[in-house]
């Protein structure tokens, strides 16, 4: 009851506040690695969420949607930096 | 008394990844946002695992918990490292109150190609890899 | 290589001895440590004692884990304090640092452990293998900061992959 009520009312605004500020982030950030940082913070705080969720449905097939969401940011992230590196100006 | 704990754990790890976010917005240079956040967020999702395991109380969900945690912690400096690296190499700027940067006498901050960097220091292989590379680059 | 297949054996052959008894517990497992560190010993070629080598190695892992929690811990609550006063108090540079430890496995685990600990970032590693360079959020002395890295992280690597 008490878990429900806290993970409703203080946990999830406090990870959509996060959300916001990352996204805040990704819009102005100055230059590209700026904006994948921002992302990989992003990724990470809907894992975050879907965990929040899976103990609030109590759904624990959730939370393997969170791990495989952490696997498959990560990836991109990789996939990203390699970009960068080699998209570098002549 | 258990319920207290695991929403005290649930708020714990939301607050440090509220903390990660201030701090990506608050940091002045990239290098200094990723070093905020590669700790305070896997540290937030730990608190937040842990909640989750004993809220489920389950062997199976603790096993895949600590499963996904390890491999939290374990790629999340791998990836800082490859953002900062590419960063560095792309030019990105160090913040202007930044003290000293001896990476600098590495690379000499100029654009050169990876390959000139990397193989400059070992002459044997120096030439075919970097040709090869080359044409790799080019059919690329 | 050898040690690595004793070490494994180490660990598959309990589990064979569970599934043979039947049992799968906590002290059944123990018990197929140490008959499989007995079957071990007798047959491997270099007499070391086997269980006891293992056991030496988990605690030192264990310990390296703890250690590691501990500063994560430090290092999170520094960069929370720095991030809700308004005040930058950083002083922030990019050292080369430069390693004893040549192997892969070692320079890959005092980077990550870096990266994790207080407000450094490792980026690169010189082309050699022989130097580390790290960004560091706090740096006072930065002849201090290389001893610091050396003597509180590069020696529990070294011990703990030794």
């Amino acid at each position: 009851m008490i878990v429900d009520f806290v993970a409703f009312w203080v946990v999830l605004p406090m990870l959509s506040l996060a959300l916001v500020l990352a996204f805040i982030r990704l819009a102005i950030g100055p230059t590209l690695p700026d904006r994948v940082v921002a992302f990989e913070l992003i990724a990470i705080l809907l894992a975050g969420v879907i965990v929040v969720y899976a103990v609030l449905g109590e759904h624990s097939a959730l939370f393997d949607v969170a791990s495989v969401w952490a696997i498959i940011s990560f990836l991109s992230v990789v996939a990203i930096a390699y970009y960068i590196e080699k998209a570098r100006k002549p | 008394m258990m319920e207290i704990l695991i929403a005290a754990l649930l708020i714990l790890g939301a607050s440090f990844m509220l903390i990660a976010a201030i701090g990506i917005l608050k940091m002045p240079d990239l290098y200094m946002r990723m070093s905020v956040n590669t700790k305070s967020v896997t540290l937030g999702m730990g608190f937040l695992l842990l909640a989750l395991v004993l809220h489920f109380h389950e062997i199976g969900v603790a096993s895949r918990a600590l499963a996904t945690l390890v491999f939290i912690a374990m790629t999340a400096p791998i990836s800082s490292h490859l953002i900062g690296r590419a960063a560095y190499l792309s030019g990105v700027e160090l913040w202007s109150e930044t003290r000293r940067d001896e990476l600098g006498d590495l690379y000499q901050r100029r654009p050169m190609s990876m390959e000139q960097v990397l193989f400059s220091e070992n002459p044997p292989h120096s030439m075919d890899l970097e040709q090869e590379e080359k044409d790799t680059e080019d059919n690329f | 290589m050898k040690r690595i297949s004793i070490f494994l054996g180490n660990i598959f052959l309990p589990f064979i001895w569970m599934a043979l008894t039947g049992q799968f517990t906590a002290g059944n497992f123990f018990i197929g440590v140490l008959l499989s560190s007995f079957a071990l010993w007798v047959a491997a070629p270099q007499r070391e004692i086997l269980v006891l080598n293992s056991l030496v190695r988990l605690w030192r892992w264990l310990l390296f884990f703890l250690f590691f929690l501990w500063e994560l811990t430090l290092a999170s609550l520094r960069v929370v304090h720095d991030i809700l006063t308004p005040r930058h108090r950083m002083r922030p540079a990019i050292i080369a640092v430069p390693l004893e430890i040549r192997k892969d496995i070692e320079i890959t685990l005092l980077a990550n452990l870096l990266t994790m600990t207080p407000g450094t970032l490792s980026l690169e590693v010189s082309p050699g293998s022989d130097v580390l360079y790290v960004h560091a959020m706090y740096v006072d002395d930065i002849e201090e900061f290389r001893r610091m890295v050396k003597e509180k992280y590069e020696k529990r690597v070294q011990r703990v992959l030794e």
